[in-house]
C-alpha cells in the first residue's frame, strides 16, 4: 500500500511540476524568439525570397510586427506562438525560393546542353 | 484537509495519463493535416539525404501536438504544434526536391563539360580538315608562302604578247582560282599585274593595270563577288629575274595573285 502511493504521489507532483513549468516559460519575454525570427526572415531574404515567395515573406514579417505590438503589451504567450510561425514561414519562404533556384538553374543547363548538342550536330 | 486534496489531484493525474493512453486520438484537421504531411516526407530519400535537421522538428512538433490533443489541451496550443509540424514538413519536403534538383543541375554540368570538350575537339579537327585542305589547294595551284601572304605566281602563258585579253589556258586557272575563293568564302585576292622593261615606263604601267583588270574581270563573270577582289599594276617594279636575258624577261612578265588571311586583310605591297 505504501509503495504504491507513494509512486502515485511521485506521479502527481511530476505532473504538477510540468504545468507550472508551462505556466512559468509562456510568461517569459520571448526575446530568443524574436531573434530566430528576424534571423530567419533575414535569411530568406537573402534567398531572394522577396522576388519568389513575396507573400509568404510578407506574411512572415506581419507576424513579427504583430508579436512585437504583443510583447508591449506583455501578451507574451501569444508573442511567442507568432514569432514561432513567423520563423517557419520565413524558413519555407526562403527554402521555397532555393527550390525555384535550382529548378531554373536546371532548365538553364539543359538548355545550354540543347544548344550544343544542336551546334555539334550541324557540324557532322 | 491537504492530504484530500493531494489525493485528489493524484487521481485527476492518473485518470489523464489512463485517458491519453487508452482512448483513440481525439482529431483536430490542424493535427491530420501535419500528419499527413509529415508522412508524405518522413520515407522520401531526397528529404533524408537533404538533412534531417527539419524532418526531425516536424517530428518532434506533431507528437507534442498529437500529445496535446490526447491530453485535451489548450486547442491554440495544439494547433500551434501542429502548424509548427506542418511547416517543418514542408520546409524538409522543399529541402529534399532542392537536393534531388542539386544533383540533377551537377549531372547536367557534368554533361553539359563534356559536349563542350567533344565540340571543341570537334573544331579543333575542322579546323585542322581545313588547314590541310587550303594548304592541298594552295599547293595544286602552286602558291608560295611570302611575306605579303600566299601568293599565286602565274606566268606569261595567260596574256599574249602585248595584250591584254586572257588566253584559254589562262583561263583554267583562273578559274582553278574561282573555285578555290567559292569554297574558301572568307579569302579575298589581291591581283597584281607586272611586266619587264622593255618599252616604255608608262606603258607598262599601263599593261600591267590592265592585265590584273582582265584577271579581276574574269573572276567576277565566274560569280566572285566584286568586293573580294582588288587590282594593282605594278608595271616594271618588283622585278623577281634580271630584265638582260629573255628568260628573266620572261619571269618579270607575270600576274600575281596574293591571298588574303581568314579575315580577308592582304599585306599591302611597299610601293
Amino acid at each position: 500500500m505504501s509503495k504504491h502511493t507513494s509512486m502515485l504521489g511521485a506521479a502527481g507532483v511530476i505532473s504538477i511540476a510540468v504545468i507550472a513549468g508551462g505556466c512559468a516559460s509562456s510568461v517569459e519575454r520571448p526575446d530568443g524568439e524574436l531573434r530566430s525570427a528576424e534571423s530567419a526572415i533575414q535569411q530568406s531574404v537573402s534567398s531572394d525570397a522577396r522576388d519568389f515567395e513575396p507573400v509568404l515573406l510578407n506574411q512572415a514579417q506581419n507576424r513579427v510586427a504583430d508579436a512585437e505590438e504583443l510583447i508591449n503589451q506583455e501578451k507574451y504567450l501569444e508573442a511567442r506562438r507568432l514569432l514561432e510561425k513567423a520563423a517557419v514561414d520565413a524558413q519555407l519562404a526562403g527554402a521555397r525560393s532555393e527550390t525555384a533556384k535550382a529548378r531554373q538553374a536546371v532548365d538553364e543547363v539543359n538548355r545550354n546542353i540543347e544548344s550544343l548538342r544542336k551546334r555539334i550536330d550541324e557540324r557532322q | 484537509m491537504n492530504k484530500r486534496n493531494m489525493t485528489l489531484g493524484m487521481a485527476v493525474s492518473v485518470s489523464v495519463l489512463v485517458a491519453g493512453c487508452a482512448s483513440t486520438p481525439q482529431d483536430n484537421a490542424k493535427v491530420d493535416e501535419a500528419r499527413a504531411a509529415y508522412e508524405e516526407i518522413r520515407n522520401d530519400p531526397n528529404v533524408a539525404r537533404s538533412g534531417d535537421r527539419q524532418l526531425r522538428s516536424a517530428r518532434e512538433q506533431l507528437s507534442r501536438a498529437e500529445s496535446l490533443l490526447a491530453d485535451g489541451a489548450d486547442i491554440a496550443e495544439i494547433e500551434h504544434a501542429a502548424y509548427l509540424a506542418n511547416r517543418h514538413a514542408q520546409i524538409a519536403g522543399e529541402q529534399g526536391e532542392r537536393a534531388e534538383l542539386q544533383e540533377q543541375i551537377d549531372s547536367a554540368e557534368a554533361r553539359r563539360k563534356e559536349l563542350e570538350l567533344e565540340m571543341r575537339a570537334d573544331e579543333a579537327a575542322q579546323a585542322r580538315r581545313e588547314a590541310k585542305e587550303l594548304r592541298l589547294q594552295m599547293e595544286a595551284m602552286q602558291a608560295e608562302q611570302t611575306d605579303r601572304g600566299m601568293v599565286l605566281t602565274l606566268g606569261d602563258v595567260l596574256f599574249d604578247l602585248d595584250k591584254a585579253e586572257l588566253k584559254s589556258s589562262g583561263e583554267a586557272t583562273v578559274r582553278r582560282l574561282a573555285e578555290f575563293m567559292a569554297e574558301y568564302e572568307n579569302r579575298r585576292v589581291r591581283v597584281e599585274g607586272y611586266t619587264d622593261s622593255t618599252g616604255e615606263a608608262s606603258y607598262n604601267q599601263g599593261l600591267s593595270e590592265r592585265r590584273a583588270q582582265a584577271v579581276s574581270d574574269t573572276l567576277i563573270e565566274m560569280g566572285i563577288s566584286r568586293t573580294r577582289v582588288e587590282t594593282k599594276g605594278f608595271g616594271e617594279q618588283f622585278p623577281v629575274a634580271s630584265n638582260d636575258t629573255s628568260g628573266g624577261r620572261q619571269q618579270n612578265r607575270r600576274v600575281e595573285i596574293v591571298i588574303s588571311d581568314e579575315e580577308g586583310n592582304i599585306e599591302a605591297r611597299e610601293n
